[in-house]
């Protein structure tokens, strides 16, 4: 059943409901107009162990990757120990194929701010930091434009509406990014924001209770963070009408998917964008209804569903239900940020495979050995490979490379390897013969002569 | 590749008497960014953007001052500039052309944009015209890939690039 109202996008105009050509960023008024900060209000009147409860209750999990519940991660704080205490907000969004944060950046920032205050409010945290990506000049400037709404109007700083936080004024921050993919992991971005490299954290101790300045901090994704306010105006139960619950049978500590998502579908479609739908949609639907269809003389032939990290879909596999159980049922990393790509018939899944491993070997942060070494190791065979120089030999190398460099299987410290490790895995074994058509399949014997 | 560093041991520093690091940035922050952040380290890629912004590249000098003022090791500032792309320690042209070449943009045909610009600009990736106007740069994912291809000139984003429009947007700019 198709989404009949949208939850995060009902300020920012979207096909089936408005058109992309009337998009505009919704100033402080418009949004209150609309009936923004009316959950602040909300919040404002309840107990913080209240406002957790409700989001603990409505089992919303993280939409920047991880899919981990927002409730339960703001659970892992300590008590309040006078020191402060932070809020970082992950607007680094450079996983390729995925751009849904920056429209509500872009178009309806208060709605990401009033997320930011109630989860102060509900967390006692004090000072929150916005870590948006270098590349994103224009987002910069509008969220810097509403920061300043906001506090004009007295959300934030001294003498804020919402009182002291965790005995503190509470306030919001802009920290520009520079360039980096690895500050989108929790721990580079808060390396990144206390000055340093961006190099990840071995854990534990979690951000939680060490993070930013060796003090408690949460990390949440923009999306998470907006989902919040329409979920505190209308409970749990009525977010929990949308989505796709548990699958049959599954007892009650599985994690469901509930609520909707932002989608954003890219690739050769008629009508790209990003789309807010039921998590649980199928593939087929973005493509075919929201995306229009697939360009003339384009044909489906995979997708890289939620990132490359996350792995591809087949081209049996259009039919897939977006949600986050995709991983165990598609044999991949999981839903990632749930931002399609489609690849038409006529690009080279060599090419692909290649343009992933590139990017994990030019974005590794250099800490750990297998990913360093491994990533550039995969973009090497993958060049030979493409420019047909290689031998079946290297087929099963990559594999074997791409299979051990990772969190999973132990060997890296965050999970950046993780992703070229499903990324190339994924596409070598579902195009196995697309791969063994590219290289050559003669048998060569070495003879050394010694002496 | 952001692990990678230059040996800078034996190098010879350029200098300059003007200092890059101006009075303004330094009220500017001592006012409005220290208070935001408990250590005066969290202000280091800040202030490299600062002093990037008006100078258009990062000199060691720069580097030097910076380290100064937030009471740093200048080779704990240089460790942290050198990790991020953004960041040039060597100068660059007046416009830096950001061309994606992520898997979106590779499917849309970032292939005949970046030949099309090194044809125009008789550069390649990565190389500064002798101008001094262009640098250009193949880079991972810009965040836009719904007007795959594209590509940032500076601050500036543009989506669904053809070979075509992409020569009116070079011609464009003085």
């Amino acid at each position: 059943m198709p989404l009949e109202q949208p939850i995060l996008l009902t300020n920012i105009p979207t096909p089936p409901w408005g058109d992309f050509a009337d998009r505009k960023t919704l100033s402080y008024a418009d949004y209150t107009k609309a009936g923004g900060y009316a959950a602040l209000e909300q919040a404002v009147g309840m107990a913080p162990k209240d406002i957790l409860e409700v989001v603990k209750a409505a089992e919303l999990r993280g939409r920047g990757g991880a899919g981990f519940p927002a409730g339960m991660k703001w659970s892992f704080l300590p008590p309040q120990d006078g020191g402060q205490r932070f809020l970082a907000i992950n607007c680094d969004e450079s996983e390729p194929a995925t751009f849904k944060d920056q429209v509500l950046t872009e178009f309806d920032p208060h709605i990401v701010i009033e997320g930011i205050a109630i989860c102060m409010i509900a967390c006692q945290l004090d000072t929150a930091y916005y870590y948006i990506r270098g590349e994103y000049h224009h987002h910069r400037e509008i969220f810097e434009n509403a920061i300043r709404e906001a506090y004009d109007n007295g959300v934030f700083g001294e003498g804020s509406r919402i009182g002291k936080v965790n005995d503190r004024w509470p306030n919001l921050y802009l920290q520009r990014g520079a360039g980096a993919y690895i500050c989108g992991e929790e721990t580079a971005l808060l390396e990144s924001l206390e000055g340093k490299r961006g190099w990840p954290r071995i854990k534990p101790p979690f951000p939680a209770v060490a993070g930013a300045f060796g003090r408690p901090t949460i990390i949440n994704n923009v999306e998470t963070l907006a989902t919040v306010p329409p979920v505190l105006t209308h409970g749990a139960d009525w977010f929990k009408s949308f989505g796709k619950g548990r699958p049959e049978g599954a007892p009650p500590n599985v994690p469901a998917s509930f609520g909707t998502k932002l989608f954003g579908v890219s690739g050769p479609v008629k009508r790209p964008g990003v789309y807010e739908e039921h998590l649980g949609v199928t593939l087929k639907t973005l493509v075919e209804d929201y995306g229009q269809g697939m360009l003339p003389g384009k044909n489906y032939k995979a997708a890289f569903h939620g990132g490359i990290s996350m792995g591809i879909l087949d081209t049996d596999e259009y039919e897939a239900e977006m949600d986050f159980d995709i991983g165990k049922k598609y044999n991949n990393l999981g839903l990632g940020t749930a931002c399609p790509t489609i690849i038409p018939h006529d690009v080279s899944m060599v090419a692909m495979a290649r343009n992933c491993a590139r990017f994990y070997s030019h974005e590794s942060c250099g800490q750990c050995t297998p990913c360093r070494e491994g990533g550039n190791w995969l973009y090497k065979i993958l060049t030979r490979i493409e420019q047909g120089d290689g031998t079946m030999k290297d087929l099963d190398m990559l594999l074997e490379i791409a299979s051990s460099m990772g969190s999973m299987p132990g060997t890296t410290i965050c999970g950046l390897a993780d992703g070229a490790n499903w990324a190339v895995r994924t596409i070598v074994n579902k195009f196995w013969s697309e791969f063994e058509d590219a290289v050559s399949k003669e048998r060569f014997v070495s003879i050394s002569a010694v002496g | 590749m952001a692990w990678i560093t230059k040996n800078s041991a034996t190098m010879q520093i350029d200098r300059r008497d003007e200092p890059y690091l101006t009075a303004e940035i330094k009220a500017d922050f001592e006012q409005r960014m220290f208070p935001r952040y408990p250590t005066k380290q969290a202000c280091t890629i800040p202030l490299l953007h600062a002093i990037q912004d008006l100078h258009n590249w990062l000199p060691y000098q720069a580097i030097e001052e910076a380290a100064e003022f937030l009471e740093l090791p200048a080779s704990t500032v240089l460790d942290t500039a050198t990790f991020y792309e953004e960041f040039f320690l060597e100068p660059r042209g007046r416009y830096t052309i950001w061309v994606c070449q992520s898997v979106s943009c590779e499917i849309m045909g970032h292939n005949k944009l970046v030949e099309k610009l090194s044809e125009k600009l008789g550069i390649g990736p990565h190389e500064t015209t002798d101008d001094g106007r262009f640098t250009l740069m193949n880079v991972e994912c810009i965040g836009a890939c719904g007007g795959a291809p594209c590509a940032l000139v500076n601050h500036k984003l543009h989506e669904n690039l053809t070979a075509d429009n992409v020569e009116q947007i070079l011609d464009g700019l003085e």
